[in-house]
């Protein structure tokens, strides 16, 4: 699990919130138990830094407790917090940027000089994720929300406020660029016969139109 | 199309690799350093209200000044503007006519570099595309 989803339900939520806009600061503490790791997940996606990470998620969760009365319920406490967390992390990483390379700097491991296929495959995902960091903001994000909400694309959606199409449209860019970075991925993995369910199947002929 | 796009890990090796992130465990300090932030802020007193009675009348007075001074500058201006008389430079036909397609040489430089300007702009956003 990649950590979006908190193991109760929304009434604890619920019953939490009420109890801490009624006074008891320490009802609180029941949400950031429920939610710390998923916060401290998200921001780890989006800086890729275990300590800047705990920091980013801490303003996060203090933010919601200032603006708790704020939560107009309209939408779920999940989605609340995950939009608010989104706002935070993208206005720290705006002012202090993560270390990132361009782009054009990272380039795929190359596979016949790598005897072990671990090794390989590890290499492979610390080159994707570093060429992850390195897209401008604006198809950064789609892809960290997406694969943070286990690819439920109205999830991630909604925690940027963004429309669907919007976010499907930037989250096939971005899938676009990355590939165009790691060919070898493309001639491994990715065949005609995608099933429709599969993310690059369904960027791919998004991409196409 | 189904929103809820689950990962189709046996076909798709960029989608194995972003969506088989480790997951990080909050350090044990982590709950007890934003619930500390939290009492502090629900102890902290709360901020004093601005004193909009006392402050009413010092507003008015100054708008008022502002004002007075406001509409005197326009009438000022007004007046130093109707004293001025523009006499038209005497030019010959000749330099007229050089200088004419100089306005428009520097109206199209003006436009050219504005465009290039924005374009920097633009290219700085999106950065690699």
């Amino acid at each position: 699990m990649s950590g979006a989803s908190s193991s109760v339900g929304p009434e604890q939520d619920l019953a939490d919130v009420d109890r801490v806009l009624a006074g008891d600061a320490q009802a609180f503490e029941g949400i950031v138990r429920r939610w710390q790791g998923p916060l401290v997940n998200m921001a780890w996606r989006y800086c890729r830094d275990r300590g800047r990470a705990e920091e980013m998620a801490q303003d996060a969760l203090v933010r919601a407790w200032r603006g708790l009365a704020g939560w107009r319920r309209e939408s779920s406490f999940s989605t609340w917090l995950f939009a608010l967390a989104a706002n935070v992390y993208r206005s720290e990483l705006k002012r202090f940027p993560t270390v990132t390379l361009n782009l054009d700097e990272i380039s795929e491991p190359g596979r016949a000089a790598t005897q072990h296929e671990s090794l390989s495959e590890e290499q492979s995902r610390g080159a994707v994720r570093r060429a992850v960091l390195a897209l401008p903001m604006k198809y950064r994000e789609p892809v960290i929300l997406f694969y943070f909400h286990e690819m439920d694309l109205a999830a991630a959606a909604r925690t940027m406020s963004l429309p669907e199409g919007t976010m499907k449209a930037r989250l096939s860019r971005a899938r676009a660029i990355l590939r165009s970075r790691f060919p070898h991925l493309e001639e491994h993995g990715i065949g005609e016969n995608s099933e429709d369910n599969s993310a690059a199947g369904i960027m791919g002929r998004e991409a196409g139109r | 199309m189904s929103s809820n796009m689950k990962p189709n890990l046996e076909i798709d090796p960029l989608d194995r690799i972003l969506a088989g992130d480790e997951e990080l465990i909050p350090t044990s300090g982590f709950l007890g350093s934003v619930m500390d932030r939290v009492r502090e802020e629900a102890s902290a007193p709360p901020p004093i209200p601005f004193p909009w009675k006392r402050a009413i009348p010092g507003i008015a007075l100054a708008a008022g000044v502002f004002g007075w001074g406001g509409v005197e500058l326009v009438r000022s201006i007004g007046q130093w503007l109707g004293s001025i008389t523009i006499t038209e430079p005497h030019l010959s036909a000749a330099a007229m006519h050089t200088i004419e397609p100089a306005g428009l040489v520097t109206l199209a430089l003006a436009v050219a570099w504005g465009s290039w300007l924005f374009s920097r702009r633009l290219v700085g956003r999106v950065e690699l595309l």
